[in-house]
């Protein structure tokens, strides 16, 4: 039974109304076919292949504020439009119309006789004679100004989340600085170089480096990783990157150093939701007998440097058995000793570079892994920090999005006497 | 993202057995971490967990087997690793964990090798 559309004036249901009811109540839907077109929730209007207006019904007369005589085979339809709506009309929806014969739910704006705009949506159909040719144009109109309305808020509130996520990046991309050093503190005799690759611009990541000067002429430098992303990772790789400035000032030995982050970390982040880090501190003394740098390193679970040897040779430099820091109560910690000759280079690094998808592009699940990273130093040796960090930048590059957490490099090298001499 | 890991529980009598299937990362650890604390052990008992199908693990998932450690030390139970991948077993020599943890060729061997402890 249909009659439930049109109960409105009812009130006559059918299971309590006796027969005089029902009777009065198709009465109403009988009559209603003209009172239908007239007065329905919609607009109607009816042109003429050309646009002419041939009929309009009430709604959209009361709508606008016309006259059935002011519109009809006067005006054409694109006349009630806003200049904007016309220009649409001419360019797309009458084309379409022709060509598909129907167009539906378009969006434009009507002039009613006091100026105001009323947004709507407009659909209308071809109606054909019995040999499929166009004979006029049936089109209907919804008052759209709640869904308008709705619209704007709705763009609104996207503009506000819009703001605050750029709020959030700018905050992020301050933070991120204060985690790195704003330039690495300039060593005679050695040509350093770094690079923060940052894989997300809404997390803070955690990694961090720096080189500093200690006392009597040495050095120490550190290049880290803390377990995770964002403001939680973050208050980590603060603690972290002050503790070591301030243990090697204290005690720079390497073992001590690390040591001491252990116990810190140690302190503040275990059981449900333990931070840790992995992290290589080095010690760096100039060698004033073989020339070069002499360089302690000591690891704490961190992946091994990178030797890129003057003579084009390179290697990793193990530091077995280094246990991660700040969830172990004694974490073990390994050091090796390198010696950096003129025309060395050695290249620190965070495993979101191994780690990094090498197919990302293209939905590959390979990782770029230790063994094409020792290749790239054997393919790079010999080289400068300089020459490192920006091949680095170059691989980087061709992983795009596959590289999925932060990477940190640093490379120091020494400087070949009358290097600009060697060609 | 799609969850790329997901993860079995059985129960032995040496105690609980955790399979971990997939990827263990910065995108599935919070979950595993998040369901720890459900995990019931008792004191003497023994926590596997298998990772003879984890074809991945990064630092943040290394902190989902710390949190385990912990939640079994905390419960006076014991927690050996079983079936633990190469590529996993590489990133623990990195970070010095296979000096933490006992490690078994299979959750079978580990379960084997569990030995009640009086009181």
């Amino acid at each position: 039974m249909s009659k439930t559309n049109d109960e409105e004036h009812g009130g006559a249901r059918e299971d309590e109304g006796p027969v005089d009811d029902r009777a009065q109540f198709s009465a109403l839907l009988e009559d209603s076919a003209e009172d239908l077109y007239e007065h329905a929730p919609c607009g109607y209007l009816s042109t003429q292949l050309d646009g002419r207006i041939a009929k309009v019904n009430t709604t959209l007369l009361d709508w606008l504020g016309y006259q059935p005589e002011d519109l009809v085979g006067r005006k054409y339809f694109s006349e009630l439009l806003t200049v904007g709506g016309r220009l649409y009309h001419e360019t797309h929806f009458a084309p379409m119309l022709r060509m598909h014969g129907e167009i539906s739910g378009i969006a434009l704006e009507l002039k009613a006789t006091d100026g105001s705009r009323l947004p709507v949506l407009v659909t209308s159909t071809v109606k054909k004679g019995g040999g499929g040719q166009p004979l006029l144009i049936r089109t209907t109109i919804f008052d759209a100004r709640d869904r308008r309305a709705y619209e704007t808020e709705l763009l609104r509130a996207r503009q506000a989340a819009d703001r605050e996520r750029d709020r959030l990046q700018a905050l992020t991309t301050t933070l991120q600085k204060t985690l790195l050093p704003p330039t690495l503190a300039n060593v005679p005799g050695l040509d350093v170089c770094a690079h923060y690759h940052v894989a997300s611009v809404d997390e803070v990541g955690g990694d961090f480096y720096d080189l500093f000067p200690l006392a009597a002429g040495t050095w120490g430098m550190f290049l880290g990783d803390v377990c995770g992303k964002g403001v939680a990772a973050a208050a980590v790789t603060s603690l972290a990157r002050y503790t070591l400035r301030a243990a090697a000032v204290y005690h720079p030995d390497p073992v001590a150093v690390l040591g001491n982050l252990n116990t810190v970390l140690n302190h503040e982040y275990n059981g449900a939701d333990p931070r840790f880090c992995t992290v290589v501190f080095g010690l760096l003394t100039p060698d004033r007998v073989h020339g070069g740098f002499q360089i302690t390193l000591a690891s704490g679970g961190h992946p091994p440097a990178l030797l890129m040897r003057a003579d084009g040779t390179a290697d990793i430099l193990p530091t077995p058995g280094g246990q991660l820091i700040g969830v172990l109560p004694d974490a073990h910690i390994s050091t090796t000793t390198v010696h950096l000759a003129p025309g060395d280079t050695l290249l620190l690094h965070t495993d979101g570079l191994t780690e990094a998808h090498t197919n990302a592009a293209i939905g590959g699940g390979e990782r770029y892994g230790d063994d094409a990273f020792l290749d790239f130093g054997r393919a790079l040796a010999p080289t400068t920090a300089t020459g490192t960090i920006s091949a680095v930048r170059g691989l980087l590059d061709t992983f795009g999005t596959g590289v999925d957490d932060d990477t940190a490099v640093l490379a120091i090298h020494v400087p070949r006497p009358h290097s600009d001499e060697q060609q | 993202m799609t969850k790329r890991l997901s993860l079995h529980t059985r129960t032995t009598p040496a105690g609980p057995v955790i399979e971990l299937v997939g990827e263990l990362d910065h995108h599935t650890a919070p979950e595993i971490r998040a369901a720890l604390p459900a995990l019931s052990l008792n004191p003497g008992q023994q926590l596997v967990l298998d990772l003879g199908t984890l074809t991945f693990c990064d630092s943040t998932g290394i902190t989902v087997l710390i949190a385990a450690r912990n939640h079994a030390l905390a419960a006076e139970a014991s927690i050996v690793l079983a079936a633990v991948p190469d590529r996993v077993s590489r990133i623990f020599r990195i970070v010095g964990l296979e000096q933490v943890f006992l490690i078994y060729l299979t959750a079978q061997d580990a379960e084997a090798a569990w030995r009640p402890t009086a009181g």
